[in-house]
């Protein structure tokens, strides 16, 4: 087949089920077993119309709703290409597998886990190539993450085609937030052979949409609209074939190729523009396309200056470390918070540790991430594993940092980065070690950017770092650098990467010589620099660079970055007042306050008579006062907050002194099985983490056996459940059943909105915690 | 019609936040203002609803779909037809919950009250828009399962009818609960004479903040 000739799919399948007589509300699916001929029926009209790839009738089989239908997937996946390959007959018509979207959300907003997701599409993918199908089509997506679970599915389990259609609004987002930048460049790296747009809106709205996709992806694109949109209180759409065939005839020009309709089209809708593009050609070759990394809803193209944050690296740093070591993901989660804030376009992810199973640790941490932040992600690891850990929960185009000269580190890194279309930076070094010459290092970076393309990474994906010397050691070496800076950009025309802080390391007053060097860099042709954000100077010279680019226009972001800094009270160390004690500062919610006091104290007493004496007293009048009413919910979350800048405090001096630990003991909490509403466990655990309790968050939607495992592992004598709605109640009891059965013995207090004291104490539990405050209150009777 | 955010009560934000009149520092209060704020522009909320006719044996035309309890068929008794709705208040609103209750605790439990104070007056938006809509006829409050005797596992059926999920991204956990977590399912009674109208909740009424009904959780029933 010529690439350009233009393939004509097929239109709506569940209307056409429901004008031969499905009831609505009745699984579609389910005539693939009970009424093949009236599904065969439908395919051969659309053959007769003009299709030359049919859809099967498997848009909502997955095992968890045939659950409900009464059949397994692999019985409907079989009896939905059967009923196609019927009608396609010996045609050249090709029969796709359609997979449809899983109808449940999937972390972190919803519950459903990345990997439960691949392996639900994983049993579609194999019936669907057991039973024989040409290829294999995902569509009407919302979630870049539950598409990237179908594409590695179809990928690692059968050699068909894969196509990618996903459902945008006319904000040009999704349900969910992704973008069509993000569609593009992700799905481009994962690899699938052809994507675009389906469903949800028409012709008219989708086409722009379409350009849009074309800027970031070379493969061939796919539109697949409704007959416009439907009429509310009908459902029923309104625009004739006519009038749809008409409204895609500027579709071929924008580079689609496939074309077919969605809910609403008929076999009519296909005729007509079967007919309408009849001898239509794409034309070719398709314009430049734009290279970059992205997160499913924000895109870092590559050419303006964008700044990685460094902080997520424990090198030197002992609080992170002992992060590490603790499993406290909040804290390393913290820190991509804390350099969002403070402007990073990218964050890098470093979890190596010994001791620590970096591959387990990097998955965690890029879903915690993920969970808060917006920013792509830059993996960074020498392992193999932890690098494809990483680049396997990574929701959308991450870089890889990084590879080297050294051939076996090309070979084992390299594939990875294709498999999953990562970005990826080469070091200037090899076996030989640092090249002192910038020419050396110059033959480093061909030789890599070779390599990546041998493995069919393209070359805008191939990153250079030239690599910092600490210039009080090697001075003539910041020159080399600069030097080989600029030959990478201008002989080999690749983006760079330079982590920049080391410059400066064994000289005073680093930040001049970091954000000299810095700015250098940049004007020799550094885009991609690796820097604390939080370093006010330093971010403050990329602002600067950026106006003195052209890349500000009008000088826009500076402004705002320094129109705020002026009008902004100085807060660099509160000073509290003199009148002002900690409990006030607690009481009054002044986080950085509460620090500074506790900071005053430490000098004076020991940690555990600050936490005991002043911390403690002082939650315990804001509980008292809430108890009264004479504060509300805000009021008392405040002064948790605020006592915790104080526990922050001690913590750190703890973790500098190699001491051990001031917690009161472990206290488990955990949404039971089958709730998602957690916000009351949550107000629950900042409250009990601010009265010195280390508390293990399972999260929400947790099974008895994960809550069990633990307590028992964690040796645990208080556990905490919370359920909201009378539905899940029942698992709340199932799970204050199991743990009683494992003969663990520890005390369970609940809590929810549906809960009462009686209904505590019969279905087992020892305490029923009315708010946060009875929580901490029976925390201390159980672990004092 | 397009779904509408306009305006959140602030009397609502602070009923759902357990406010009892204890008085609302200044800090607290612009809190409140800021998160109301975040709530109006992040969400973007999205609507589906359908008219149906009602059939003689209370089933809904074209559907296998008929209300289980007795609360329901009461409200729809002076009723020909009735229609399916849902609204959301979208996963941006959703995902800022999650973040906040990550970032910040305090913002998390306003920005959660303000959530709820908003994606009622989605649904009182969109009721209006559908009252001028049908006029001359009469539309009842509106009726979500789970409340009175009307069944909470009925929520499904208003999924596959209106087929929620893929026309505003709302989805259905086994468990019978919604995500995103602001969203409402409701239906409305669509009759040819005026409906009686229940009670329309505390945050409506002037005495909020003093009531001595609403500080002993109960209420005094008049509106």
């Amino acid at each position: 087949m010529e690439p350009t000739e233009l393939i004509i799919l097929d239109g709506g399948m569940g209307t056409q089920l429901q004008a031969a007589g499905l009831p609505m509300g009745q699984a579609p699916e389910l005539w693939n077993l009970t009424e093949p001929e009236k599904v065969s029926a439908v395919h051969r009209r659309y053959v007769e119309a003009g299709s030359k790839v049919l859809y099967t009738n498997t848009f909502g089989v997955n095992r968890l709703k045939t659950a409900r239908i009464g059949h397994s997937v692999r019985e409907l996946v079989e009896g939905g290409v059967r009923c196609a390959r019927a009608a396609a007959g010996t045609k050249e018509v090709r029969v796709a597998l359609d997979i449809g979207p899983l109808g449940q959300i999937l972390e972190p907003l919803g519950t459903l886990k990345f990997e439960e997701a691949y392996d639900i599409f994983r049993e579609i993918v194999e019936a669907g190539r057991d039973a024989g199908a040409d290829l294999i089509v995902i569509e009407t997506m919302s979630d870049l993450y539950e598409v990237k679970a179908a594409v590695l599915a179809a990928r690692e389990n059968s050699a068909l085609p894969v196509w990618v259609t996903m459902t945008f609004e006319a904000s040009g987002r999704t349900f969910v937030g992704t973008t069509v930048s993000a569609m593009g460049l992700t799905l481009s790296g994962l690899g699938v052979d052809a994507m675009g747009f389906n469903c949800s809106l028409g012709p008219k709205e989708l086409l722009p949409m379409i350009r849009e996709l074309r800027r970031w992806t070379d493969k061939p694109l796919i539109l697949k609209p409704n007959a416009g949109l439907p009429d509310p209180a009908t459902g029923e759409y309104r625009i004739t074939p006519e009038e749809f065939a008409a409204e895609l005839a500027p579709a071929p020009e924008d580079g689609v190729r496939m074309l077919g309709g969605c809910c609403g089209t008929t076999p009519d809708f296909i005729r007509a523009l079967s007919a309408a593009m009849q001898g239509e050609r794409i034309p070719s070759p398709p314009p430049a396309r734009r290279s970059g990394v992205c997160s499913a809803s924000q895109t870092a193209a590559f050419g303006p200056v964008r700044v990685i944050g460094e902080r997520i690296n424990p090198t030197g740093k002992k609080r992170f470390q002992q992060a590490l070591r603790e499993n406290d993901i909040d804290y390393i989660v913290a820190r991509g918070i804390e350099q969002q804030d403070a402007g990073a376009d990218l964050l890098d992810v470093n979890v190596g540790l010994p001791g620590i199973d970096e591959p387990e640790m990097m998955t965690r941490v890029v879903k915690a991430l993920q969970a808060v932040v917006d920013l792509p992600l830059q993996i960074d690891s020498s392992d193999p594993a932890a690098i494809e850990a990483g680049l396997r929960a990574v929701n959308g185009k991450a870089i890889v940092n990084s590879v080297n000269g050294k051939p076996e580190v090309l070979r084992s890194i390299l594939p990875i980065c294709k498999k999953y279309g990562a970005a990826v930076v080469g070091l200037c070094m090899d076996e030989n070690g640092i090249p002192q010459t910038w020419q050396e290092r110059i033959a480093i970076a061909k030789r890599i950017l070779d390599a990546a393309l041998a493995a069919g990474i393209p070359k805008e994906d191939v990153l250079i770092d030239c690599l910092t010397l600490t210039v009080s050691a090697q001075q003539e070496q910041a020159a080399e650098t600069l030097k080989a800076l600029r030959a990478v950009r201008k002989e080999l025309g690749l983006h760079t990467v330079l982590g920049v802080s080391n410059i400066s390391f064994g000289l005073p007053a680093r930040e001049n010589i970091t954000v000299s060097f810095l700015t250098q860099a940049l004007y020799a042709g550094l885009d991609l620099p690796i820097l604390n954000p939080n370093q006010t100077a330093v971010m403050d010279a990329v602002a600067s660079f950026r106006v003195l680019s052209g890349e500000d226009r009008d000088s826009e972001a500076y402004i705002r970055r320094f129109a705020a800094a002026d009008s902004a009270p100085k807060t660099t160390t509160p000073v509290p007042g003199k009148d002002m004690n900690l409990a006030d500062c607690i009481l009054r919610g002044l986080k950085a306050e509460t620090a500074a006091i506790t900071r005053q104290e430490l000098e004076s007493r020991s940690e555990m008579d600050v936490i005991n004496e002043l911390l403690i007293p002082a939650l315990d009048r804001v509980g008292e006062l809430y108890e009264k009413q004479e504060i509300f919910l805000p009021q008392l979350i405040n002064a948790a907050n605020a006592a915790c800048g104080g526990f922050d405090v001690i913590k750190e001096r703890i973790a500098k002194s190699g001491a051990g630990s001031v917690s009161k003991g472990k206290i488990v909490l955990a949404t039971v099985f089958g709730d998602i509403h957690d916000i009351g466990k949550n107000i629950v655990r900042v409250v009990l983490e601010n009265y010195g309790y280390t508390v293990i968050d399972l999260g929400r939607d947790v099974p008895a056996e994960t809550v069990v495992e633990t307590v028992i592992r964690e040796d645990v004598k208080l556990v905490g459940l919370s359920a909201l709605m009378t539905t899940t109640v029942k698992s709340m009891a199932d799970t204050i059943a199991a743990i009683r059965k494992s003969g663990h013995d520890c005390k369970i207090m609940v809590g929810g909105a549906v809960l009462t004291p009686d209904y505590a104490a019969e279905i087992g539990a020892d305490y029923y915690a009315r708010d946060a405050k009875q929580s901490a209150d029976i925390a201390r009777r159980v672990l004092g | 019609m397009e779904a509408r955010l306009t305006v959140i009560n602030r009397k609502e934000t602070l009923q759902y936040l357990g406010y009892l009149g204890s008085g609302i520092p200044a800090e607290v209060e612009e809190d409140i203002s800021r998160c109301e704020q975040l709530i109006l522009t992040t969400a973007r909320p999205h609507a589906v609803w359908r008219y149906f006719e009602l059939l003689p044996d209370g089933s809904f035309s074209g559907t296998a779909f008929r209300p289980q309890g007795k609360d329901v068929p009461a409200l729809l008794k002076d009723c020909s037809g009735a229609i399916l709705m849902a609204a959301t208040l979208g996963s941006e609103a959703e995902l800022l919950l999650r973040r906040s209750q990550i970032r910040n605790m305090g913002d998390a439990v306003i920005l959660d009250a303000a959530a709820s104070a908003a994606i009622e007056n989605v649904c009182d938006n969109l009721c209006e828009d559908l009252a001028d809509q049908f006029e001359p006829k009469y539309l009842t409050d509106r009726f979500s399962p789970g409340y009175g005797d009307f069944p909470f596992s009925q929520q499904r059926d208003f999924f596959e009818i209106l087929d929620i999920t893929r026309r505003i991204g709302v989805s259905l956990s086994e468990s019978g609960l919604m995500l995103p977590q602001k969203s409402v399912t409701a239906l409305i009674g669509v009759a040819d004479r005026p409906q009686p109208h229940r009670h329309r909740g505390c945050a409506s009424c002037t005495l909020f903040e003093t009531c001595r009904f609403r500080k002993e959780g109960a209420h005094c029933g008049a509106n």
